[in-house]
């Protein structure tokens, strides 16, 4: 298990993380959310050693990270980077090799992940000639590469196409499987609904909410009314207090409500006025929860 | 892992990656080329050699032939004989440098100015004998010079100090550029944050400079081992001793080189994202042309002197400066030891800052740091 406790790091008059906390099991992937410069990087870059942290610390099983547990993480920076002209297959063996793998398995596991990625053809190719999605691919091979036990990726969806992004999503879905423990950053946040179960969400270098996705968004303060109506005025709202207007377009209403007001209300405002072709009602999206805690 | 593991293979990467560059193949064949074709050179442009030989009166017949003759085994050389009236006479001529040696049949003496040579030795003895060949047992010739030989260094030293000083510039200043190269292309393509978070900064700074470093000692041998070596054989026309001196310049290649390149990988570190390679590597360049320049001209001032004992053992100097001085001077012994001490103790020095500073160079985007920011940066940890 990995364990953030209390970190803070200052950057001159900068606090990037103020008292930052929260823990990533084996076999659990965690989606690392938050507005830019709320402190992800910086809290990713800590658990390698390359931030130093003015308090708090790090930890993987209970145990200070040093040097030898660091060897069995793997680590996707924020600012990709492989050596431009050295050949994909050459590097990833040889990043294998730094994190202890021997040579003959690090070679085998270098050309199994070119092979899962689509890059086998790359082997021999020089990292510089490679488009930009390959390269992606490839420091996302160099992170996987000696198998390692704990996955930090820092943004690994930013850039990716559509295929990549399903490529990707399914090859941290299968190392959390593995057992590993997933732990990554992303502004995307519909494709983290879909492929994480827990989360953490930090603001300002605190993290704001932590846990199981689907236990935070039922505990939210509000709820999200969907209606689609036939034939309601354009400016059409419903007259209860307590509801706020997300989204209106071509009959289709999105509102978010306090959690207790009765949807029944809102439902029978909607039918005074218009037929009601469907209603839904639940908690927010991680979207709509996301910006109720950032935005506080 | 090991640190030593670590080193190991950051170290064979950095050996691997560069051999594979035909810039590395083509750059030491060519050096080797350089050295071998010079003492070819030397050879096919030795212009055929003239013995200018003054003879007091009154000369034996067939002394001109006899020396002809004599001189011809030795690459073709010719004897141009001239006639004196005295032995003070020909003292004269050999004194102002008219002839390159005095033929005083009457003691069976043979002179030279400063020193023997050989070779006119040698021609003037068998022809002695030959003309004197119904006298048997013909008396050998002695040799004398005119003046003691002095302690000014040889031709031959002069060029031995000068190339070995050369070559160890040369080297250390492009194999140091190749260090900055590689960290300024770790930093600026960001691998160094995938590298650090599975190698120690130190670690990834002595596998560099020792890979590096052995690529270099690699091209050194072959090139500073065949200048050596072909001393040694005698296809240069110089003391075969100089060999000693210009394989000197290996080990203080190595000294020299764990010095500076650790320099070299610093300033690599602390330069700004948008600097070059070549800007970031001016501050240790210019300091090396500096010291190369101070020992040369010092060395020429006075070899013996004390500002050449001082630059002999200076930790900065003392790799450019010692196997120069030593081909010139007889360098003392403590002073060789006091070098080899200094430099291992600035090495020591210098590898501790840098593991300092390195990683916080690395990992610091944007704008250069600046030797004062490093300094703290040192002092903090």
């Amino acid at each position: 298990m990995l364990t953030l406790d209390a970190m803070s790091k200052r950057f001159g008059p900068v606090e990037a993380l103020a008292g930052c906390s929260f823990t990533v099991e084996r076999g659990r992937m965690l989606g690392f959310l938050g507005p830019n410069g709320a402190g992800k990087t910086t809290a990713m870059r800590a658990i390698f050693g390359l931030v130093e942290l003015d308090a708090g610390g790090v930890a993987w099983d209970g145990r200070h990270i040093g040097p030898t547990e660091r060897l069995r993480f793997g680590y996707m920076p924020e600012e990709r980077g492989l050596y431009p002209r050295m050949r994909v297959g050459d590097q990833l063996a040889y990043l294998g090799r730094l994190h202890g793998l021997d040579a003959g398995a690090a070679r085998a596991a270098a050309s199994a992940w070119l092979g899962r990625l689509g890059l086998a053809d790359r082997t021999d190719g020089k990292v510089e000639e490679l488009s930009h999605g390959n390269q992606q691919r490839a420091q996302l091979a160099a992170a996987l590469v000696h198998g390692p036990e704990l996955l930090v990726l820092d943004e690994p969806f930013a850039g990716l196409d559509p295929v990549a992004v399903v490529t990707l999503a399914d090859v941290l879905r299968k190392e959390a499987q593995r057992g590993a423990a997933v732990l990554f950053s992303s502004h995307q946040l519909d494709l983290v609904e879909d492929i994480c179960e827990e989360v953490a969400i930090i603001d300002h270098g605190r993290i704001v909410a932590k846990g199981d996705l689907e236990a935070l968004r039922r505990a939210s303060e509000r709820r999200r009314i969907e209606l689609q109506l036939d034939g309601a005025p354009p400016e059409w709202l419903p007259d209860v207090q307590g509801v706020e207007l997300v989204e209106r377009a071509n009959g289709d209403v999105r509102l978010l409500v306090d959690r207790d007001v009765d949807p029944q209300n809102v439902l029978a405002a909607a039918e005074r006025t218009a037929s009601v072709v469907e209603f839904s009602y639940g908690p927010p999206s991680l979207a709509e929860l996301f910006l109720e805690l950032v935005e506080k | 892992m090991s640190g030593r593991r670590s080193i190991a293979l950051v170290a064979g990467r950095e050996i691997r990656e560069r051999l594979r560059s035909k810039a590395f193949i083509a750059s030491t064949v060519f050096i080797l080329a350089l050295v071998a074709g010079s003492a070819l050179l030397g050879q096919v442009m030795d212009p055929q050699k003239t013995y200018r030989v003054a003879v007091t009166k009154p000369v034996p017949e067939g002394l001109a032939t006899a020396l002809r003759r004599a001189a011809q085994p030795f690459d073709d050389a010719q004897v141009r004989l001239r006639t004196v009236d005295s032995a003070s006479a020909g003292r004269r001529l050999l004194e102002d440098g008219e002839v390159d040696a005095l033929l005083l049949l009457a003691t069976d003496r043979l002179v030279f100015r400063k020193s023997v040579d050989p070779k006119a030795a040698a021609v003037a003895d068998s022809a002695v004998r030959a003309v004197r060949n119904e006298l048997p047992p013909a008396p050998e010739l002695t040799t004398a010079t005119l003046h003691p030989p002095d302690d000014e260094p040889g031709d031959a030293a002069v060029l031995v100090a000068a190339a070995g000083s050369l070559l160890l510039f040369t080297s250390l200043a492009f194999y140091g550029q190749w260090v900055v190269n590689g960290v300024v292309e770790e930093k600026n393509s960001r691998v160094v944050e995938v590298i650090l978070s599975a190698v120690r900064p130190r670690d990834l700074l002595a596998g560099k400079v020792i890979g590096i470093g052995s690529l270099g000692f690699g091209q050194l041998v072959l090139v500073a081992g065949l200048a050596a070596g072909l001393l040694v054989a005698g296809v240069f026309d110089a003391p075969a001793a100089l060999g000693a001196d210009m394989a000197l310049v290996i080990p203080w290649f190595v000294l020299g080189f764990a010095l500076y390149a650790v320099a070299y990988a610093v300033a690599g570190a602390l330069a700004s994202s948008q600097q070059n390679a070549d800007t970031a590597a001016q501050p240790v360049t210019y300091a090396l042309v500096a010291v190369y320049f101070a020992g040369y001209v010092v060395l020429a001032e006075n070899a013996d002197g004390p500002l050449a004992s001082l630059l002999t053992v200076f930790p900065l100097t003392a790799p450019l400066v010692l196997p120069a001085r030593s081909a010139l001077a007889a360098v003392p012994l403590w002073q060789h030891a006091l070098a080899v001490i200094l430099v291992l103790g600035a090495i020591y020095a210098l590898v501790r800052f840098a593991g300092r500073v390195y990683a916080h160079g690395l990992l610091h985007g944007g704008p250069g740091l600046g030797v004062r920011a490093a300094w703290r940066i040192a002092r903090e940890h």
